[in-house]
């Protein structure tokens, strides 16, 4: 038996960043939910641990000029989905964070955390891809803003490169009068998806205006298609092009097998979650009107 | 859990045979595989190693070939262990190559691989896809290798 990994504690992103680089096998800690079961698991083995709970910058929810958003990395998925900051499709983020697992996880989780482990099956990364959100990435070379699309790669893989963290999400205004929804089939409540639809939906006098549609847990990385979303706008949403827009984002999921679905069973449910998450958002709409 | 897929070479089956059956050309194709050592005419070891995100982990392997009939078929063994872990893999493998035509040979593999240990408790159904696309990566490189021998003869 070795001894542990190093435990430290920067209080700035700069000294997080150094501190990465120094060590071979470094992992920087946000909310631990995922992290601390993999090295329980032994999943992880890394020479040092850089928690970034000290660090003030990393933290909270506010708006940055011109609808924009910053969600700082180490925001918990609970201050998320309770925050008022949210307006029209953006709500399509706090109402992913609210169905993440369950409280205590909520309470620990962070969204920094979550996006960098990058699980095909969690819910941040198709709500953030269909919110057109950017991630900003530090690293020893300064600052850069990715794109969702550009952020997730492939199976638990992103833009992230050796010795660089998340330090913050930034999120677009959404289409005014749009509404946002994210419609989450699982097997049990706080069980990882099955599959998700992430949607930001605007309609003017019956027609769709706007429409971004992520699928999540259907393959490595989030599913968004601009030939699904033209689709869309423009049309009356009626059935026949719901389920024709669903055709194609299940043409191009890639899901697994496992115990949650076959893949064969995520291919079939994506048209009918963009039907459903469609719907509630309809139905969102005109309370919010009411 | 089972990979299976087939890939095409332009070459002649005689040909994709001399390579699919040589350990240096093979193991130069495999994805993290290094250090090949031929322990007799059946058997051989390297060292594989493979990432999935944060997860690094490098096996010790054994392949054993079981049964050759040239130049169609070879059933092979392997085992492999992780360090001092207690973490294994093997599979039963079954390669075949069938003549399209003249030129053309279809290679066909299929494996039923078993993981045991820390890894077994990383979804079964990445680890499929993740496999799936070294047998991709493994597929274009040993195709090129062929195929660049065949063009300089």
């Amino acid at each position: 038996m070795t001894a542990g990994p190093e435990f430290l504690r920067p209080s700035s992103v700069e000294e997080a960043v150094a501190l990465l680089a120094e060590y071979e096998d470094a992992r920087p800690l946000a909310g631990g939910a995922t992290l601390v079961a993999m090295l329980n698991a032994g999943l992880v083995e890394p020479d040092a641990i850089v928690s970034l709970s000290a660090i003030e910058e990393l933290r909270g929810i506010e708006e940055s000029g011109a609808g924009w958003l910053r969600v700082g990395a180490m925001t918990r998925h609970a201050e998320t989905a309770a925050s008022a900051l949210f307006k029209d499709g953006q709500w399509l983020v706090p109402h992913a964070a609210s169905q993440i697992a369950n409280m205590p996880v909520r309470n620990m989780g962070t969204m920094g955390g979550s996006i960098s482990f990058a699980d095909p099956a969690i819910d941040y990364p198709p709500a953030l891809t269909a919110a057109g959100a950017e991630i900003e990435i530090a690293g020893k070379a300064g600052i850069r803003r990715v794109p969702a699309p550009e952020f997730f790669l492939d199976w638990y893989t992103t833009a992230l490169e050796e010795g660089e963290l998340v330090t913050a999400i930034h999120i677009p205004p959404a289409p005014a009068g749009s509404v946002g929804h994210y419609e989450k089939l699982a097997r049990v409540s706080g069980d990882y998806a099955i599959a998700s639809v992430a949607l930001v939906l605007a309609v003017e006098d019956g027609t769709c205006s706007a429409a971004q549609v992520a699928v999540g847990a259907c393959g490595p990385t989030p599913i968004r298609l601009a030939e699904a979303e033209e689709l869309l706008v423009g049309s009356s949403l009626e059935a026949e092009t719901l389920a024709k827009a669903g055709a194609l984002l299940a043409e191009a999921s890639d899901p697994v097998d496992d115990v949650r679905g076959s893949a064969d069973y995520r291919r079939r449910v994506i048209p009918r979650l963009l039907a459903k998450a469609v719907a509630a958002a309809q139905t969102r709409k005109s309370k919010e009107a009411a | 859990m089972k990979i299976e897929d087939s890939f095409e070479v332009s070459a002649p089956r005689e040909r994709v045979w001399q390579f699919i059956t040589d350990p240096e050309t093979v193991a130069g194709c495999v994805p993290g595989c290094s250090g090949v050592e031929v322990v007799s005419d059946t058997v051989y070891r390297a060292k594989v190693s493979v990432k999935v995100g944060p997860i690094k982990a490098s096996f010790n392997m054994e392949v054993e070939l079981v049964e050759e009939t040239p130049p169609e078929e070879v059933r092979s063994k392997s085992r492999g262990e992780e360090g001092s872990r207690a973490s294994t893999v093997s599979s039963d493998n079954l390669l075949r190559l069938e003549v399209v035509d003249d030129d053309t040979t279809r290679v066909h593999y299929s494996s039923e691989v078993s993981v045991v240990g820390r890894l077994g408790k990383f979804g079964l159904g990445v680890m499929k896809k993740k496999a799936e696309s070294l047998g991709r990566d493994f597929a274009i490189c040993f195709k090129e290798k062929v195929e660049v021998a065949g063009a300089s003869a």
